[in-house]
């Protein structure tokens, strides 16, 4: 199949980018996404043009490094599924495919479609661990949790940290991010003794990452290729202002 | 599941500055007072209701007459609400300023999936419910029922009854009797005010983290019934009236 692409080119974080009209020839449609892309570039680079950058790095849709907005979508127009997971056989041959990078004023493009994520790396660093000693392998399957919470925890737990959440929010809100990694550890025993300190120290980064405010369009949850739901949002709010006007701990 | 150590109560301050100052606290805030608001408006709503029904006029000249009489108490109502309204806009001129500096650049393409149209809407619909606010308080609580062109008598609280006070009721079915253009503009209003709650209900009580994963699936339809219902009750009383159905 055939495909016009209108990509997102931009040479480095001081300079404004531009989109760029590419034609993709010969694709097959058992191809991903990002093989797609690789074919691209690979006849960009026997052309002598310069070949357009994007963050991979699994491509089984586990590690959270792929990204791009497919046709004003993130990851594209595949529900629950990752950019790297995407097959071409999603679109039809003549397609006109936009392709942008995820925009948002803590993400900031660092060339072409990549943008850099760091911001989720200094919220995590606030608190997305547990600091008490949770004792050797064994030691887990010692403390009975019920299987209610644990689906609940492994539910949140399952964000790779891609960040569609925040390219998909209007106001370019980190909150599913940040409330999935909050409630991972509200639903388990290992995490009350950080509880209150984890949310308030992981939301006040948040904020001072840049990120927007949760005004609850739900998009976040409609892109999310792990399919977090907001639920873990409201339960981080709970927490929040219960930290707040009740009191806090360690 | 509670907190392994707790501790007292952060100080004030710092309630303050967090409830301020973050994304939650600002929404929170936003959420507070307008179910605050959301508790008025059906309330209001409800006063307004007994302009149906037999013995409508004396009905709600009581009510009207009521609420006069609460004096003070409903200056502590008056001020309350104004400031649940000034909490309401800074907040939400807050949350608008912060979340436009989030997306410096936007998309040259986007695509809804699941946002509906009363969420995206929120900003312009409450823009145009403050105005509509304000020009309702000006028809009918701030000027007098003879500056708008009311000259009905007064009239006796009860049947038989030597009490004589302002003829309220008559002066809403003047208000809207033969005036379509007037009485379409609010029902209008109303309508916004219906698509406003629709989102807002649930939105707040999603912000306050009421929503838990089982009442959620019906939580989230709270929000479109009540936001019809109060579309209906409103506007049902000036197409009453502009229909002659109430006179
Ligand atoms: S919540 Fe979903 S969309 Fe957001 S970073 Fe995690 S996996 Fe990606
Ligand atoms: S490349 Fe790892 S999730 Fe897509």
């Amino acid at each position: 199949m055939n495909l016009t692409l209108k990509i997102w080119r931009q040479k480095d974080k001081a300079t404004p980018g531009q989109f760029e009209t590419i034609e993709a020839k010969d694709i097959s449609p058992d191809m991903s996404f990002l093989e797609m892309l690789d074919v691209v570039s690979e006849e960009a680079q026997k052309k002598g043009f310069e070949p357009t950058a994007f963050d991979h790095d699994c491509r089984e849709g586990i590690c959270g490094m792929c990204s791009l907005v497919i046709n004003g979508v993130p990851h594209g127009p595949e529900a629950a599924t990752t950019t790297c997971q995407l097959h071409m056989r999603k679109f039809k041959d003549g397609d006109n495919i936009v392709i942008e990078p995820w925009r948002a004023a803590a993400f900031p493009v660092l060339r072409d479609l990549v943008v850099d994520r760091s911001a989720f790396d200094h919220i995590q660093q606030k608190g997305g661990f547990v600091s008490i000693n949770t004792g050797g392998t064994p030691d887990g399957n010692a403390i009975p949790i019920a299987k209610q919470e644990a689906d609940l925890a492994m539910d949140a737990a399952s964000c790779i940290g891609c960040g569609a959440c925040v390219a998909a929010c209007k106001n370019a809100s980190a909150m599913l991010f940040v409330a999935a990694k909050v409630s991972q550890y509200a639903h388990l025993p290992q995490g009350q003794a950080e509880r209150s300190r984890r949310v308030l120290a992981m939301v006040e980064q948040h904020d001072a990452e840049g990120f927007g405010s949760c005004t609850n369009f739900g998009e976040c949850e409609a892109v999310c290729p792990k399919e977090i739901s907001v639920r873990v949002i409201a339960e981080m709010n709970r927490d929040y202002l219960r930290a707040t006007l009740v009191g806090t701990n360690s | 599941m509670e907190d392994a150590v707790s501790q007292p109560p952060p100080g004030v301050g710092k309630v303050i500055a967090r409830m301020h100052g973050s994304t939650i606290g600002q929404k929170a805030l936003m959420a507070v007072s307008g179910l605050l608001l959301v508790g008025f408006v059906f309330g209001h709503m409800l006063g307004h209701l007994q302009m149906f029904g037999p013995n409508a006029r004396e009905h709600y000249n009581a009510y009207a007459h009521f609420l006069q009489s609460l004096g003070e108490l409903l200056w502590v109502m008056r001020l309350t609400l104004l400031a649940a309204v000034i909490l309401h806009i800074v907040s939400a001129v807050q949350v608008t300023l912060r979340n436009k500096a989030a997306r410096p650049i936007q998309y040259a393409n986007v695509k809804w999936i699941k946002a509906t149209f009363a969420s995206r809407a929120m900003r312009q619909t409450g823009v145009i419910l403050l105005l509509f606010i304000l020009w309702h308080l000006l028809r009918f609580t701030i000027m007098s029922a003879a500056a708008t062109g009311f000259t009905g008598p007064e009239v006796p609280l009860k049947p038989g009854s030597t009490e004589l006070v302002p003829d309220v009721y008559g002066r809403m079915v003047f208000a809207f009797n033969n005036r379509p253009g007037i009485t379409l503009t609010y029902v209008g209003c109303v309508g916004l005010l219906g698509v406003h709650l629709s989102h807002g209900i649930q939105s707040a009580l999603q912000t306050l983290g009421v929503l838990n994963a089982a009442y959620r699936p019906l939580l989230k339809k709270v929000g479109p019934a009540l936001g019809g219902l109060v579309f209906v009750g409103f506007a049902s009383v000036p197409l009453a009236i502009l229909a002659g159905f109430i006179k």
